[in-house]
């Protein structure tokens, strides 16, 4: 019954906003995030954004009120597909925002390309996938070819002793991690000389890593590479450090500087290890600065990552549809907003500042160095 | 060595394997039925340990049996809710299955709403120590795991094959009707299954929840699937057959991901099941709690 009665007033809703909309011409813009499942922390993150931009910016001005309908992907390929369609066809959304991994993006971008709708990930760093769905997908994340190899440098410049042989642990079932730690990683370990001794392969979900350490202890690797997301790389840098490897570890931007990476692995095992990241909360940056404070007072929590690129990916939004004239009625403004996009240069987000579009969609931003030191993620000069 | 290493690994992994399936076993050998609620009976133990930590200043030992009273407790109100009545009113294999799927649903969804989604884990003071002989290690934790379950097999063993209580469950197992004719109050043997079975699931899960620091509302998942494809390993219903097919499972999975790869962990599982089936389709150990005592 209650279904039921949901169903009817969702008619009714929709009913009502068809009648009203012409004559108010909001812009729509829909949203992908994981709400629930396996990725509910990074859309928890992506909301205290999206509440703290709306009570600010909700405002185009002659364009009427920015309007989001946000959907819940679960993290799940299949219902990122469904809801896009469903974003295009039924809520008539002039761009969407999202969806947060590389998996769902790779699997809803061709339905906006299709559809012809701009689509921007927030998030997604493996590379290609916007690049295989021009004209019309994008992202604001720097992908994992552009910053491993500055990751590494760093990595490699700030080790006393050098590392000369490395072994790999990727998760093989997570789109990104599973790219970045058998093809983009190990391409960049080899230009810098380093041996890659093993690939060491898990799966999202996997609690148990002693099998994976165990392996991995006989092979004499001086350097530990982890591509994964943050609760299968903590608890594989707990059993690292418990089954003794005690080598340097790099995790790559897979682990998108969730704090509880450090809580799963333990602040002792965590301690050292090195991330890249978009953000970096302590930046001295004051429009960085306004955000971390205006956040924690709004969300009651420190802004996370995935925090930061919602907000940048908001604002950019934004920028682009009133800087070219999107009304929300008219035929072009789905054009419009792509072709911003696609030429966006240099336009000051308040997190990432300079920002950049490259001819791939992707973003072009450098990752900043991160290190766990006493429990916390601290800049690394 | 290596090899060695990883056998230890897979043996720790196999008896939390085992402790579930012998739930499963003890559960299907007297009532001839699946309860596929019993991974989230594993679940709900690891939280009820959680709780005790956090409210009673539990230690491992303490939370270990709040876990398991608990999930005892938990066993015999699904008994009476779920199975019992399903049971009287239709005779079918499918209705109790689908009732216990139910369950499973709802036990998951009620944690999800009071403890959240995300993984939590045992404050930091459970952290195990370290102990190294030579190369191979072992940790105080997996100590305890083994000692537990292992201790539990053994009290398992026991008691069905030299308590009153035991034989009783053993009878009823052979044939309902006839145990009732010599006397033995039938019902009261099922509700004692479920709590000794239920017992045994929270155990474990609270041990999964030592030894892997993670416990989340999802965790009893797949451990109802791996749970089934030991209990078909060791023989359908066969006790032994559960605790001996856990570490075969435990052993083969391990060796999979140190050999091959992560992602035939699974599939190497269910080949080794297929197998067992082509050669001894009654599983490892036949007759269930029927045959062989």
């Amino acid at each position: 019954m209650r279904n039921v009665l949901v169903g009817v007033s969702m008619l009714a809703g929709v009913a009502s906003q068809a009648l009203i909309s012409p004559a108010l011409a909001d812009v729509q813009i829909g949203i992908l995030m994981p709400k629930t499942g396996f990725g509910a922390g990074f859309g928890a993150e992506e909301q205290g954004s999206i509440d703290l931009f709306m009570s600010k910016f909700a405002d185009l001005g002659p364009a009427g009120k920015l309007k989001l309908t946000i959907y819940d992907t679960r993290g799940e390929p299949a219902q990122a597909i469904s809801l896009t369609r469903k974003l295009i066809d039924t809520d008539n959304v002039l761009a969407i925002l999202g969806p947060y991994f590389s998996g769902e993006s790779e699997a809803a971008f061709p339905v906006a390309n299709r559809a012809a709708t701009p689509i921007v990930t927030p998030s997604s760093a493996k590379p290609g996938i916007a690049a295989a769905n021009r004209p019309w997908a994008f992202r604001n994340a720097s992908t994992t070819d552009k910053t491993d190899a500055a990751l590494v440098a760093h990595w490699l410049k700030r080790q006393a002793t050098p590392i000369r042989k490395v072994v790999i642990f990727y998760d093989g079932k997570d789109a990104v991690s599973s790219s970045d730690g058998k093809a983009v990683m190990p391409a960049v370990l080899k230009a810098n000389g380093i041996d890659v001794v093993d690939s060491i392969s898990f799966q999202t979900g996997d609690v148990d890593f002693s099998a994976q350490v165990t392996r991995a202890k006989a092979l004499g690797a001086d350097g530990i590479v982890v591509t994964a997301l943050f609760t299968e790389a903590g608890h594989l840098t707990r059993e690292l450090r418990r089954q003794g490897m005690q080598q340097p570890i790099l995790a790559g931007v897979e682990l998108s500087l969730d704090h509880k990476f450090i809580e799963t692995a333990g602040e002792a095992a965590a301690e050292g290890v090195l991330t890249g990241a978009d953000f970096n909360r302590d930046s001295p940056r004051p429009s960085v600065v306004a955000f971390v404070k205006e956040y924690q007072e709004r969300v009651g929590q420190l802004p996370g990552n995935s925090s930061a690129l919602m907000y940048d990916a908001l604002f950019l939004m934004r920028h682009c549809i009133m800087t070219t004239g999107v009304t929300g009625s008219s035929a072009a403004d789905k054009t419009k907003i792509r072709d911003c996009w696609a030429n966006l240069k240099d336009v000051d987000a308040p997190i990432a500042g300079p920002s950049s579009i490259d001819a791939n969609g992707d973003a072009t931003h450098a990752p900043n160095f991160l290190v766990v030191k006493g429990g916390k993620f601290v800049v690394d000069r | 060595m290596i090899l060695l290493q990883q056998i230890i690994n897979g043996v720790m992994l196999g008896s939390t394997y085992a402790l579930v399936a012998i739930g499963y076993s003890l559960i299907f050998g007297v009532l001839r039925l699946l309860h596929f609620a019993h991974g989230e009976v594993f679940m709900v133990g690891a939280f009820i340990a959680l709780c005790s930590v956090w409210f009673l200043n539990a230690g491992p030992v303490l939370a270990v049996i709040c876990a398991a009273i608990g999930c005892a407790a938990l066993g015999v109100v699904i008994e009476f809710v779920a199975f019992r009545p399903v049971r009287r009113r239709s005779g079918g294999m499918l209705a109790p299955i689908v009732s216990s799927l139910g369950v499973g649903l709802l036990l998951q969804e009620v944690a999800t709403n009071i403890f959240g989604a995300d993984q939590t884990r045992f404050p930091p003071q459970f952290e195990a120590t370290v102990y190294h002989f030579g190369s191979l290690f072992v940790t105080s934790t997996q100590l305890f795991i083994l000692g537990t379950s292992f201790g539990l097999m053994l009290l398992v063993h026991l008691f069905i094959s030299k308590t009153k209580y035991g034989l009783a469950m053993r009878a009823v197992a052979e044939n309902v009707d006839v145990a009732g004719l010599l006397g033995i109050n039938s019902n009261a043997v099922v509700v004692l299954t479920f709590a000794v079975a239920s017992a045994l699931g929270g155990v474990a899960g609270v041990l999964v929840g030592f030894a892997f620091s993670a416990i989340s509302p999802f965790m009893g998942i797949s451990m109802t699937i791996k749970g089934l494809v030991v209990m078909l390993i060791g023989g359908l219903g066969n006790v032994y057959g559960a605790m001996i097919g856990g570490l075969v499972l435990g052993i083969a999975e391990v060796l999979t991901v140190g050999y091959l790869a992560s992602s035939y962990r699974d599939a190497f599982s269910f080949a080794l099941l297929i197998v067992v089936l082509l050669v001894r389709p009654q599983g490892l150990f036949s007759g269930g709690l029927r045959a062989g005592h």
